[in-house]
């Protein structure tokens, strides 16, 4: 029998189990198993039919505190369907989940990582079909919602004709597949935009973004918010009513001018560099019209030739990556819970930093000189709370505790019981070691001292005090509620302990730690160093400002350099880059550039004029001259290249513990394109330096 | 076993000021937070070694029922740690430090918060009963027809509110407004317009020379602008100025005016007081002990003279003579109400009026309301009778002296009074 009859043969198969004969135009191996296979007992699910004809289908893999899925679930599930359609006494079915905070967390991407393109599309036309018989299965339908529902795990849902979620915080909804650099391709794409519309699907799927339930309801995912407890017992009302039918949405008829309009706004965001956005953007807007088998050919072949491309396994290795350090602990200590914390200096750092822990459920004691700056650090503190409050990322209640979280003081107050301080007052070495000796003097002997410095040395500050193995750096980046990398720098001496404590606290209050060894610039702003004094030195030999800009954000950079240094502000600048030349003497390229603009007064977007000249709000006052391609690309390979060679630098040097780490520094806090995987995996892909 | 001893460990206080003014936009609840807040930060201790907060409040806002409980919640207490709200009028501040000691004496807990918080600038406005009613009916109506044959019955006079503060401040029981009860003792022990100016004005001139150390009491309220100082104190206060004032209770023939009557403010203050074993425990240095207290009561048209008996009883109590006290605080409630009870305390007669039988003796003036009072300083009701405590703490420590007497007149016709001992 050849290879052509054996498919014809699956074929007919599986158009009679399937029944759903139109999406099996071109069926894959996989697909197989379904047809032929005789399933065990479920090992993943559990399966209970009621008196009253309810199929309570309870997802629960063992051994496991996530559900995902991977063929040998899909297979199951499709099993479990199977029964369902032959089981006359079922009259309903609800989804659910066994797990306490994951309803199901999405595709298995960590399988997905590591097989053949093949396989992935073999994966894909499985989750398809299973979902797609889910959505024709003619009783009613209902996912009920606790806990993380993402990707796949919300594309399931989107096939039943309820979804209801529950209050609990862990409950957060959304299609992150984009991030990954692939798209959802399991009728997400599809169904999505004929729930919701195809402005808010565009909305959800190009951003990535995860809602909470009280967001999901406001957006129509889901159409009920309750208790976890009462989620069967609404489930179960639900059933015995009228099937909601989709609602006629206007805007899906202009889905062409929407999807133009999103495109463009894409393409100024990203300058097409995140292909998978841009796909899908005209999957969805494709999608949204004619029947559900088009779609989800579209999905099928945008996902193919995503895959095809390097970007979604740099992503996938970046999102791994970042896992692993939001959840390693380090190693040899032992963590200490932290619920009290002091934060010394109340300016834009310090009210960031107690903003963020105060958030986190953290007490705050915020400290400054006078009443006044600790009244300016309130007001910017009450700012970004009633922003997160209008933007429905945190409830008024939320917003509300997180302030009452904080209090303040000019004065010398007892801090015994604080067990961390971070320093982060204005960075002069003088003051900081001033602040270091009285702090000694006053907390306890168990208490971390951590300072918030950026290019000071820690080590120095660290002699100052009594015990040096408490001192540790916690380098948070601005804007700290934005920015998710935080450098902890350590010396020798540091206790283990102390080093786990400032690890495990960076991860529980949503940071991603990065461990790295005190030198100057630590590591991200080392490694930006040389290449913003390139930068301006290729400016002050004669390129414009905006060829150099564009070429970097070509490069996938959010800021071109010479911008960048403008909001840095360039006395700053200055004086980190001093601070590194007279480390590491004839290794940056030197200008003296930075220096005469400083002293006539131009310090960047502070004061009006840096590089660029900025208008009284702040806005860039754009320079009118016109960029040449060749040139971009040969600005882009110097300036990359620094940055690659620097970084390898600090991995001999063994500033940052690996490779890894650096990358991830690198793209969490400084924007370096994800797609790229960091500067030493760019070096390794690219070949631009031996490895 | 031996009876507990109370001593007060430390004090917060937010600035008071003049009701509608820099702090109106806090309720009472954020004022308690803040100075419970500030209590806790201010000495650094753990609270889960409080056992109890107790908060004097006489006006509950509606949405905070048990407002000491939502604010020991929100200032960071334990969830396991419970709280109690008490109401004893204008001395309500001070009834939480003393029913602090009474539990201790019973064995329920050894380190309390106590203390008081009222804002007065939102006291809330009601509907008179009738409106209420047509309100209810409003609500139950099913249907449109109903709902419009409902709101047909309101009149005009319906959407007048009933003030909320307008009712607090008068006795139900005599029907005499607060203002209206020192019209009577002006009158009866002839205090005349002249010497409650007179009071007036010092207690605005204590209070100004007396700045530095009432800000010492303060933890600022920072807004969007610092709020670190009383506002009701007036440096400039002249008899000339306060002649000018017209009466208010009795428009005719009067003496009491907004200038001689204490100031309708908002604030909190926050004590941690703890049984002198506790302190000691936890190392605490504390700042006084409670050594004898006492609430009386009086006829109620009179009430500004409650802080006689109850003088009369605390002295007692604590073995002390008037003489022996280096500080007097006595609220200000209205300056005719405080002369009448200095006039008392020293006239046979008048003592007898006010129901002692022998006088206990002259108040040397100079000793009484030494930092300036409620006329200056204003009278947030629930929270006056703690900052009485802490102020005279404050006033012994920063003059080495020992004893401290305090009292306020309450309304309804009682008095309460505590003898603290600086340490």
């Amino acid at each position: 029998m050849n290879l052509k009859q054996n498919i014809l043969i699956q074929l007919k198969a599986m158009k009679t189990l399937l029944n759903c004969p139109s999406i099996i135009h071109d069926p894959p191996h996989v697909l197989e198993d379904i047809i032929h296979g005789h399933p065990m007992p479920p090992k993943h699910f559990r399966l209970d039919v009621d008196h009253d004809g309810i199929a309570w289908i309870t997802f629960d893999s063992p051994k496991s505190s996530a559900n995902v899925w991977n063929e040998e679930t899909l297979r199951e599930f499709n099993h479990l369907l199977e029964t369902i359609e032959h089981d006359t006494r079922v009259k309903a079915l609800v989804l659910r989940s066994a797990k306490e905070r994951i309803f199901i967390a999405g595709a298995d991407i960590k399988a997905i990582r590591s097989m053949q393109h093949v396989r992935v599309n073999d994966l894909i036309w499985l989750g398809q079909a299973v979902f797609d018989r889910l959505a024709r299965l003619r009783i009613p339908k209902v996912a009920a919602i606790n806990g993380a529902c993402m990707g796949g795990g919300f594309e399931v849902t989107l096939s039943c004709d309820w979804r209801i979620a529950s209050d609990h915080e862990s409950t957060k909804i959304g299609l992150p597949e984009t991030q990954l650099g692939i798209l959802p391709a399991w009728g997400g794409s599809t169904r999505l935009s004929r729930l919701v519309g195809v402005s808010k699907a565009l909305d959800l799927i190009t951003t990535g973004k995860l809602l909470n339930a009280s967001a999901a309801k406001h957006s129509g995912l889901v159409s009920h918010v309750v208790a976890a407890e009462r989620l069967d017992a609404l489930a179960r009302r639900l059933v015995r009513q009228k099937r909601p039918g989709l609602r006629f949405r206007f805007e899906n008829l202009f889905s062409s001018i929407i999807g133009r309009m999103a495109k463009r706004k894409v393409l100024e965001k990203t300058r097409g560099l995140y292909p998978s956005i841009l796909k899908a953007v005209e999957v969805v807007t494709h999608a949204v019209h004619g029947d559900i088998d088009k779609g989800l050919r579209l999905e099928r072949n945008a996902v193919a030739e995503l895959i095809k491309g390097r970007d979604s396994a740099r992503l996938i290795d970046l999102f791994f990556k970042r896992e692993e350090a939001n959840k390693r602990p380090a190693s040899g200590g032992t963590a200490l819970p932290i619920h009290d914390a002091t934060v010394i200096g109340a300016g834009v750092m310090g009210a960031g930093i107690a903003h963020i822990l105060a958030s986190r459920g953290i007490r705050v004691l915020m400290t400054d000189v006078t009443n006044d700056s600790l009244a300016r650090g309130l007001e910017r503190i009450h700012g970004l709370v009633s922003d997160a409050t209008r933007r429905r990322l945190v409830s008024k209640v939320q917003g509300r505790d997180t302030l009452d979280r904080i209090s303040t003081t000019h004065v010398p107050v007892p801090m015994n019981r604080h067990h961390l301080v971070i320093e982060a007052a204005t960075e002069s070495m003088e003051l900081k070691k001033k602040i270091f000796a009285d702090l000694a003097a006053r907390v306890s002997a168990d208490t971390i001292l951590a300072t918030n410095t950026s290019a000071l040395s820690v080590s120095d500050l660290a002699k100052t005090v009594p015990h040096p193995e408490r001192v540790i750096g916690v380098h948070f980046f601005n804007p700290v509620h934005r920015m998710p990398l935080v450098e902890i720098i350590t010396l020798p001496e540091t206790a283990p302990d102390v080093l786990a404590t400032a690890v495990s606290f960076v991860q529980k209050i949503g940071k991603t730690p990065v461990v790295v060894k005190d030198s100057p610039g630590f590591l991200v702003n080392r490694i930006l160093v040389p290449y913003l004094m390139e930068a301006v030195r290729l400016h002050e030999s004669g390129i414009p400002l905006k060829d150099i800009d564009d070429a970097m954000l070509e490069f996938g950079m959010p800021m071109g350099p010479m911008r960048l240094l403008d909001e840095i502000g360039l006395d700053v600048a200055a004086h980190v880059a001093k601070t590194l030349a007279a480390a590491f003497p004839d290794r940056f390229p030197r200008t003296d550039a930075l220096d005469k603009m400083v002293s006539a007064g131009h310090l960047g977007k502070k004061t009006g004029q840096g590089f660029y000249h900025y208008d009284e709000k702040g806005r860039e006052i754009v320079p009118a001259t016109h960029s040449d391609l060749p040139r971009h690309e040969s600005i882009q390979t110097n300036l990359a290249l620094l940055i690659s060679q620097e970084a390898m630098r600090c991995l001999k040097e063994g500033i940052a513990r690996s490779a890894d780490d650096i990358d991830l520094a690198m793209v969490l806090g400084t924007g370096y394109p994800p797609f790229r995987g960091g500067p030493i995996t760019f070096a390794r892909d690219t070949g631009i330096i031996d490895y | 076993m031996k009876t507990p001893s109370l001593v007060i460990v430390a004090a917060a206080r937010t600035p008071f000021s003049r009701a509608g003014t820099d702090l109106a936009h806090l309720d009472a609840v954020e004022l308690g937070r803040h100075a419970v807040a500030a209590l806790l930060t201010r000495t650094g201790i753990d609270p889960m070694l409080v056992d109890e907060t107790i908060l004097g409040c006489v006006g509950q806002p509606p949405e905070a029922m048990n407002i000491a409980r939502v604010i020991a919640l929100r200032a960071g207490l334990p969830e396991s740690k419970p709280a109690m709200t008490v109401h004893r009028n204008c001395a309500s501040g001070l009834e939480a430090l003393t029913l602090a000691h009474a539990k201790m004496c019973a064995g329920q807990g050894e380190v309390f918060v106590v203390g008081g918080t009222e804002s007065m600038s939102n006291m809330p406005f009601y509907f008179s009963r009738p409106a209420v009613e047509k309100f209810t009916a409003l609500n139950r109506a099913r249907d449109f027809t109903g709902r419009a044959r409902a709101a047909l019955h309101f009149r005009p006079a319906d959407f007048a509110p009933v003030i909320g503060i307008k009712l607090g401040l008068t006795d139900p029981v005599s029907s005499l407004n607060m203002g209206q009860t020192a019209e009577v003792l002006s009158r009866e022990f002839g205090i005349t317009r002249d010497m409650q100016d007179a009071f007036a004005m010092r207690s605005h001139l204590c209070a100004t020379q007396a700045n530095h150390l009432l800000n010492q009491e303060i933890a600022p309220v920072l807004g969007h602008h610092v709020v670190a100082t009383d506002n009701g104190i007036r440096a400039d206060s002249s008899l000339e100025k306060l002649g000018k004032l017209k009466p208010l209770f009795d428009t005719v023939t009067g003496t009491v005016t907004a200038g001689n009557s204490s100031q309708i403010t908002d604030g909190a203050v926050a004590l941690l007081v703890a049984t002198e074993e506790a302190a000691a425990a936890h190392n605490w240095k504390p700042l006084g002990r409670l050594v004898s207290y006492a609430a009386t009561g009086c006829d109620p048209a009179r009430m500004g003279l409650g802080p006689v008996r109850a003088l009369d009883a605390a002295l007692h109590r604590s073995g002390w003579k008037l003489d022996d006290a280096d500080v007097f605080e006595i609220n200000e409630a209205f300056a005719a109400q405080v002369l009448a009870v200095m006039k008392c305390l020293a006239d046979p007669a008048s003592a007898r009026r006010a129901g002692l039988e022998a006088p206990l003796g002259e108040l040397d003036p100079a000793k009484i309301n030494a930092c300036g009072g409620a006329i200056a300083l204003g009278h947030p009701v629930g929270a006056t009778g703690a900052r009485l405590v802490q102020t005279a703490l404050n006033q012994l420590h920063a003059n080495d002296g020992k004893r401290a007497v305090i009292s306020l007149c309450v309304g309804g016709g009682q008095g309460m009074a505590a003898c603290l001992e600086a340490l």
